[in-house]
C-alpha cells in the first residue's frame, strides 16, 4: 500500500495542482446518440403528433397519385355523409362552413378573351340581368325579348347564331314533352320522365354545335350519370361513445354525388380571380354537424372525378345537375318554405363543385398538407327541368384540417345566380316565353376555355 | 254519427290528450331549433299541426326520436325500476325565427340588509371554526396527544 500510496498524488484522476487548460469538448463528427424525440407508441399528444408526421411523410413520399390516394383514404372511420341535394334547412350555410367557401351572388366578370365588347353592349338595357355583368359577349347586342333574328357580332370570330341555338333547345324540349308519346310517369319519377332526357339532349346537341367554336369542347369527354366522390377532414371533435371515447378526432366528411351530366376536358379552365383574393366571409357554425341534420356512416373513403387518374381529360369543365322530385318547387311552396328553394340550388352547386374541384386537385397530387399552387375552376348548372341556376367555383385551398386551416388564409369562392326559368309553358307544339338570357348563359358556360386556345 | 266523407260536414271534434313540454336542450342546438318532450303517440304531423294551429308558431321542420328510459335501478326489494320512455321532438322554426331557452333561475339582487346579514353569518361561522380547531402551533396534532 505504501508503494501505491507513494504513487497516489501522481494518479491521473487527481490533477488539481497541475495546469490543465480546460477547453470545450469538440463536437464529434457524427452524433454519438440518436436524436431525442417523442415516442411513437405512447398514449400522449407528442406521440400522436409524431405518428401524424410519419403518416404525412409517407403520403408525401408516395410515388404515384394512385398510391397517394390509397394512403390518404386508407383508415376508415365513421364520417358524415354530405348530400349535395338535400332537404335540410339552410344547408348552404352549413356546407359553406364545412368547405371554407365564400358565396358571391351573380356571375364573375369574365375578361373579354377573344370577343371584344360590342359597341352596342353598353346601350343595351340590362333588364332582368342585374347580377350578370358580361363584358365580353357579342350576344349582348340583342335586346332581350326581340324576335328571332340572328345578330352579327362586333369583333373577331364567327358570329353566334342565337336563332339556331334557340331552335335546337326548343326542338329538344318539344321532342321530349310533346312529340314523343310517353306513358304517364310513375309516382315520383317525373324528373326521369321528361326533364332528364331533355337536359341530356340539350347539352349534347349544344356541345356538338359549339365544338367548332371551342376546340376544348372538341377534345372533351361527356359523361352520362358519372360519379363524383371526395373525402376530407375539417375541424376537431371528441369521440362520444365506444371504445375510443374521449379521444380528439378530426371531423370526417364524404360527398358522393351523381350529377346528371359532366364535361371533362384535358386543359384547366383559367382562373377567375387571383389565388389569394378575399371576396367575403365564411360562415362559422359552432354546433356539431349532426344538428343540420347530417348522419355518420363508415364505408370506403373514395376520391373520384368521374374517370380514373390516367385519363387525359382530368380537369373539369361543366357539370349538370337535375333536382329530384323530393325537392320540387311545388313541394316547398306547399310546405310554405319558399326561401328554401334557392337554398337547394346553392347547396347543390357548392357541395358538388367543391367535391369535383377538390378531387381534380387530388388527382394532380395536391392534398391538405400539400396545398394547391394554382386555382382549380369548374362550372355547374343546377336545374329542375324548367328553372336553371348557374354556378362557378374556384378552389384556392385544400387545407381544411384543424392543423392546416389556421396557417392558410385562402378561401374557396363560389359564384352563383338565382334560378331563372328557361321557358314558361309548352303548349300545342310551341314553346311560350322562351328566355334567351338563360340559353346565352349556358352557351357562355360551354364556350369557356383557357386563353391559349 | 253518419260516416264522414271528404267535403262533408265535420260533426265530431277530436280533442286528443296531447301535451308538449318545451325543455332545455342537453347539448347546444342551433338557434332556430326548439326541443320538446311530447307524448309517445304524437307524430311529426301532429306536432306541426299542434304548434301551428294552437300557438300560431311557424314550423319549418320536425324531427322526432324516442328516448328509452333505463331499467337498471333496483328498489329495496331488488326489483328493477324503470324510468319512463319519452319522445323528444326537435322543431325548426320557420320565417327565420330563433328561440333561446330562458334562464329560469336567475341570480337575485340582494339588498343591503341580506348582504350584511350574510357577511355577519360568514364571520360568525369562521370564528366558530377557529374555536373548534386547536392551537395552530401544534401543527394539526390533537390536544390529547402528549405527555
Amino acid at each position: 500500500m505504501a508503494a501505491l500510496g507513494a504513487r497516489w498524488p501522481l494518479r491521473p484522476g487527481r490533477r488539481w495542482l497541475s495546469k490543465v487548460v480546460l477547453r470545450a469538448p469538440s463536437p464529434p463528427a457524427s452524433p454519438l446518440y440518436p436524436p431525442v424525440v417523442a415516442s411513437i407508441t405512447a398514449k400522449s399528444k407528442a406521440a400522436k403528433s409524431r405518428r401524424l408526421q410519419r403518416f404525412n411523410q409517407r403520403v408525401h413520399g408516395a410515388a404515384t397519385v394512385e398510391e397517394k390516394l390509397r394512403l390518404y383514404g386508407k383508415l376508415q372511420r365513421p364520417k358524415y355523409m354530405v348530400y349535395p341535394q338535400t332537404f335540410a334547412l339552410n344547408a348552404d350555410r352549413w356546407y359553406r362552413s364545412f368547405t371554407k367557401t365564400v358565396l358571391v351572388p351573380g356571375m364573375p366578370p369574365r375578361a373579354a378573351a377573344a370577343k371584344p365588347p360590342a359597341a352596342a353592349a353598353g346601350a343595351t338595357p340590362e333588364t332582368g340581368r342585374a347580377p350578370e355583368p358580361r363584358a365580353g359577349l357579342p350576344e349582348e347586342a340583342e335586346a332581350p325579348g326581340t324576335a328571332k333574328t340572328p345578330e352579327p357580332t362586333v369583333g373577331a370570330g364567327p358570329y353566334l347564331d342565337i336563332g339556331e341555338l334557340r331552335s335546337l333547345a326548343c326542338d329538344a324540349l318539344l321532342q321530349e314533352s310533346f312529340y314523343q308519346s310517353k306513358k304517364r310517369p310513375f309516382l315520383y319519377r317525373d324528373q326521369d320522365h321528361t326533364p332528364g332526357p331533355f337536359l341530356t339532349q340539350l347539352v349534347s346537341t349544344l356541345a356538338a354545335s359549339l365544338s367548332g367554336r371551342n376546340p376544348l369542347l372538341a377534345a372533351s369527354s361527356l359523361d352520362l350519370n358519372p360519379e363524383v366522390n371526395y373525402y376530407w377532414h375539417h375541424g376537431k371533435e371528441v369521440v362520444v361513445h365506444g371504445h375510443r371515447k374521449g379521444r380528439v378526432d378530426p371531423v370526417r366528411f364524404q360527398i358522393d354525388d351523381k350529377p346528371h351530366l359532366q364535361i371533362r376536358v384535358p386543359k384547366q379552365l383559367p382562373e377567375v380571380v387571383p389565388l389569394e383574393s378575399d371576396l367575403g366571409d365564411v360562415p362559422v357554425i359552432d354546433h356539431k354537424p349532426s344538428k343540420l341534420p347530417l348522419f355518420k356512416k363508415q364505408y370506403e373513403n373514395k376520391v373520384f372525378i368521374g374517370s380514373k387518374v390516367s385519363d387525359p381529360c382530368c380537369y373539369g369543365h361543366t357539370q349538370f345537375h337535375l333536382l329530384p322530385d323530393k325537392l320540387k318547387r311545388e313541394r316547398f311552396i306547399k310546405q310554405r318554405l319558399e326561401d328554401q328553394i334557392e337554398v337547394v340550388y346553392r347547396s347543390n352547386g357548392i357541395a358538388s363543385l367543391f367535391a369535383w374541384t377538390a378531387a381534380q386537385a387530388m388527382y394532380q397530387g395536391f392534398w391538405s398538407e400539400a396545398d394547391v399552387t394554382r386555382p382549380f375552376v369548374s362550372q355547374a348548372v343546377v336545374t329542375d327541368g324548367k328553372y336553371f341556376a348557374f354556378f362557378c367555383y374556384q378552389l384556392n385551398t385544400l387545407a381544411l384540417t384543424a392543423e392546416t386551416i389556421e396557417n392558410s388564409p385562402r378561401k374557396n369562392i363560389c359564384w352563383g345566380t338565382d334560378s331563372k326559368p328557361l321557358y314558361d309553358v309548352v303548349e300545342d307544339g310551341c314553346v311560350k316565353g322562351f328566355n334567351d338570357e338563360v340559353l346565352l348563359q349556358l352557351v357562355h358556360f360551354l364556350l369557356n376555355r383557357p386563353k391559349e386556345l | 254519427y253518419p260516416l264522414f266523407q271528404r267535403g262533408g260536414p265535420q260533426l265530431r271534434i277530436f280533442r286528443p290528450n296531447f301535451f308538449m313540454l318545451a325543455v332545455r336542450p342537453g347539448v347546444p342546438q342551433p338557434e332556430d331549433t326548439v326541443q320538446f318532450r311530447v307524448s309517445m303517440e304524437m307524430t311529426k304531423v301532429d306536432i306541426r299541426n299542434y304548434l301551428e294551429r294552437i300557438y300560431n308558431v311557424p314550423v319549418a321542420a320536425v324531427r322526432t326520436r324516442i328516448q328509452y328510459g333505463a331499467n337498471n335501478k333496483r328498489n329495496h326489494r331488488n326489483q328493477r325500476v324503470k324510468k319512463p320512455d319519452y319522445k323528444v321532438a326537435y322543431v325548426q322554426l320557420g320565417q327565420g325565427q330563433t328561440f333561446q331557452f330562458p334562464n329560469l333561475f336567475p341570480e337575485k339582487e340582494q339588498d343591503a340588509e341580506t348582504r350584511s346579514f350574510d357577511d355577519f353569518r360568514d364571520k360568525f361561522m369562521e370564528k366558530e371554526k377557529q374555536k373548534q380547531e386547536g392551537d395552530p402551533r401544534r401543527g394539526g396534532v390533537p390536544d390529547w396527544f402528549g405527555l
